[in-house]
């Protein structure tokens, strides 16, 4: 190893070091930031270190669910695996994560590395670390404000892809704008999906991406849709249609609080209320598989996994059941009300909207988003709390929902947790997520001690 | 009167230009209509369609990417003759962004020049730095101001249009000119996104009392409660109104 990479690794493990010491946040993004200042090429060098094969997981939602199971899978077989976990996706979290993997020797010993790679930042990394097997899971429109619009992600992700010597990609298939990148992409490709619409009305948004062809401009037909733009595709004109599914999710079933489906004569079962997930446990099988890991460990592993990644929690609260949800983009957003929907008891709703640069600071999505839903007879109370709650508010003000704006998160959850159903959904976008989540936390605990 | 009043509003291509979401200014039409006892009736052409202008009270043209304009560019050329038609005879448009560069001449992106309907005399240049941000006018039409967030590669000359507004914070129509969207007979253009409407109730009734004058001769409308509308916008005006938080916003932008 290079004197300049081990002096770059030494150099970013202090950083972290101290910064844990410190008390200053997690410290993933500084020792990244240091170590390519000290050695440009750190990146591409301690990928070649890693032994067996390197996973990169893009895609505008289920990234960190997706590379989160491949985590697992790989531990869950005795493997050491290099990781961002925690979501930091852009090049300095990266490179953080494989520094901070080093031994004292400066050696990362790592069999594998599953990274999860941000849009944006694809360009640079994925060139560095050339991934085996790249997971695509879908491209919609989230933080345009960042890009500018869908048809600019797409480049980028069709540059960064293009960029690396030889990959397996691993496609969602029924999205039409994967498979037209993976066409163009010039790389060997993998399919997965689902044929039959098994998928809730309420998760489909009448906004979508792509309705005309890709390659041909013409109109694509649609047998039918599960969500998003996702579905059976096909055009009449220069003959594009969805591919063969090489993994495909066959005998669904979809219940409240689980769902569960057979891949390639494998039964899984999985906790989770959102059906979305199915296509992250998909994707991620569909890579393991076609990069020869044992699955024995797979169903186990799935039935046991979080599929909540710290962004969903439940609280009790003064007897009240109180559950938080992260949503950050319309299909992210529309995918909550579509479980929203599935619970019949009576509920209220609270809805934090920011704006902060990491939550997009344009909140117009929130028009492409079908909220006309929530007019439904157990949807009792909705409140609205963040920087842009007025605009949350006027959103349902024109589906004739009342909405009324809180001063606070923790003022709006007491006054639903004190006077509502008992049976509250939080749901916020990215910046709220951390501060509501330690709010609930703290007001489940004061409130036990009035129990007493 | 004893018949209700009733007015027809065109979503052109809704299923490419749909960016942003624009579509809720259809909705904002259509329910302060509502909310009035009027009837809104809402058609939605796609390409292909066959668009009677004389048919409509109210059109709007959305935002899409740049590959998505050139596809409806042909389809809205081969109409160019009875939009310009019904521009003239006072027909109510609300054009955003894409929509707003395709009403020009043309619109020359990095590769191509993408002819327009060429119902204003402007122009629109494609450059590689898009202007992304929020923005708020003070137009003359209003006493409020407007507000919204733009986000375009293009800079759109206006030449000796009247601009819907001056720029009070953001960057507008070329980012230079101080001057945001155009105002032309019943028309307004503008880069404007948010959606527009909701959070600027007065440029809705504006257009809205527009349309019910050129049809039934109705010179006033009942106000509506839009105290919830006049907050969402205050919230940004205010923001950018305070000295400390743009220069913060300034540093954070360039660093």
């Amino acid at each position: 190893m290079r004197i300049r990479t081990k002096l770059a690794i030494k150099c970013a493990q202090g950083v972290h070091g101290f910064i844990l010491k410190m008390g200053r946040g997690s410290g993933v993004t500084l020792p990244g930031y240091i170590a390519r200042l000290i050695d440009p090429k750190i990146l591409s060098e301690l990928s070649k270190e890693v032994k067996l094969q390197v996973f990169a997981t893009l895609g505008t939602n289920g990234k960190t669910t997706t590379n989160n199971i491949l985590y697992h899978t790989l531990k869950a077989n005795g493997y050491q695996v290099i990781s961002n976990r925690t979501g930091s996706n852009m090049l300095n979290g990266i490179i953080s994560a494989f520094v901070l993997s080093a031994d004292k020797n400066c050696r990362i010993n790592a069999d594998y590395a599953c990274i999860e790679v941000d849009e944006v930042a694809s360009v640079g990394v994925l060139p560095q670390i050339q991934p085996d097997i790249t997971i695509l899971t879908n491209i919609s429109r989230d933080q345009l404000d960042r890009v500018g619009e869908v048809d600019l992600v797409f480049r980028k992700l069709q540059e960064a892809i293009s960029k690396i010597k030889k990959t397996t990609l691993m496609i969602n298939g029924d999205d039409v704008l994967s498979y037209v990148l993976a066409l163009k992409s010039k790389q060997d490709f993998v399919t997965y999906g689902i044929n039959e619409q098994v998928f809730p009305d309420a998760g489909r948004s009448e906004i979508r991406e792509s309705i005309f062809c890709q390659m041909c401009g013409e109109k694509l037909s649609y047998q039918f849709y599960h969500y998003g733009q996702l579905g059976m595709y096909e055009c009449g004109h220069c003959g594009l249609k969805r591919p063969e599914i090489h993994y495909e999710a066959k005998n669904i079933v979809i219940e409240e609080k689980r769902f569960a489906f057979d891949v390639r004569d494998i039964h899984i079962n999985a906790n989770a209320s959102t059906s979305y997930n199915i296509y992250n446990t998909l994707a991620a099988f569909a890579g393991l598989h076609t990069a020869k890991v044992n699955l024995d460990k797979f169903p186990q592993m799935i039935e046991d996994f979080d599929f909540s990644n710290n962004r969903e929690s439940h609280f009790m609260i003064s007897g009240a059941d109180v559950q938080l949800h992260l949503a950050k983009n319309p299909i992210g957003f529309q995918q909550k009300i579509a479980m929203i929907l599935k619970d019949p008891n009576p509920k209220d709703i609270v809805i934090l909207i920011n704006d902060e640069y990491q939550d997009g600071e344009d909140v117009s999505w929130l028009w492409d988003v079908d909220f006309q839903y929530l007019a439904e007879e157990q949807t009792k109370e909705i409140m609205a709390v963040g920087t842009r709650k007025y605009d949350m508010c006027l959103r349902l003000k024109y589906e004739d929902i009342v909405c009324k704006p809180a001063a606070s998160a923790r003022e709006a959850v007491e006054k639903l947790v004190d006077h509502g159903t008992g049976n509250l959904y939080v749901i916020t976008n990215y910046t709220g997520i951390y501060s509501t989540n330690a709010m609930l936390r703290k007001l489940e605990e004061l409130r036990k001690g009035c129990q007493n | 009167m004893s018949e209700k009043m009733k007015l027809k509003i065109g979503h052109l291509y809704p299923d490419l230009l749909n960016l942003y979401g624009d579509r809720g200014n259809i909705q904002c039409f259509r329910k302060r209509l509502e909310w009035r006892g009027i009837d809104a009736e809402v058609t939605a052409f796609v390409m292909g369609d066959q668009i009677d202008f004389s048919q409509l009270d109210i059109v709007l043209l959305g935002g899409g990417s740049d590959r998505e304009q050139e596809l409806v560019c042909d389809e809205l050329l081969s109409i160019s003759k009875e939009f310009r038609a019904y521009v003239a005879d006072g027909g109510v448009v609300l054009a955003v962004c894409g929509g707003y560069q395709l009403l020009g001449d043309y619109y020359r992106t990095k590769e191509k020049k993408i002819q327009g309907l060429s119902v204003l005399d402007i122009y629109t240049e494609w450059e590689p730095t898009r202007l992304i941000r929020n923005i708020v006018l003070k137009s003359p039409l209003f006493q409020e101001p407007v507000v919204g967030f733009e986000n375009h590669g293009g800079r759109t000359y206006i030449g000796s249009h009247t601009p819907l507004g001056k720029v009070i914070y953001g960057l507008g129509n070329t980012g230079k000119s101080g001057q945001e969207g155009v105002v032309y007979k019943n028309v307004i253009a503008t880069y404007l996104h948010g959606p527009i409407l909701p959070k600027n109730p007065h440029i809705c009734d504006y257009l809205l009392l527009k349309a019910l004058d050129r049809k039934y001769g109705v010179t006033k409308l009942e106000p509506l409660n839009d105290k919830l509308e006049q907050r969402a916008n205050k919230v940004i005006y205010d923001r950018y109104q305070d000295k400390k938080y743009v220069l913060k916003e300034t540093i954070k932008r360039y660093t």
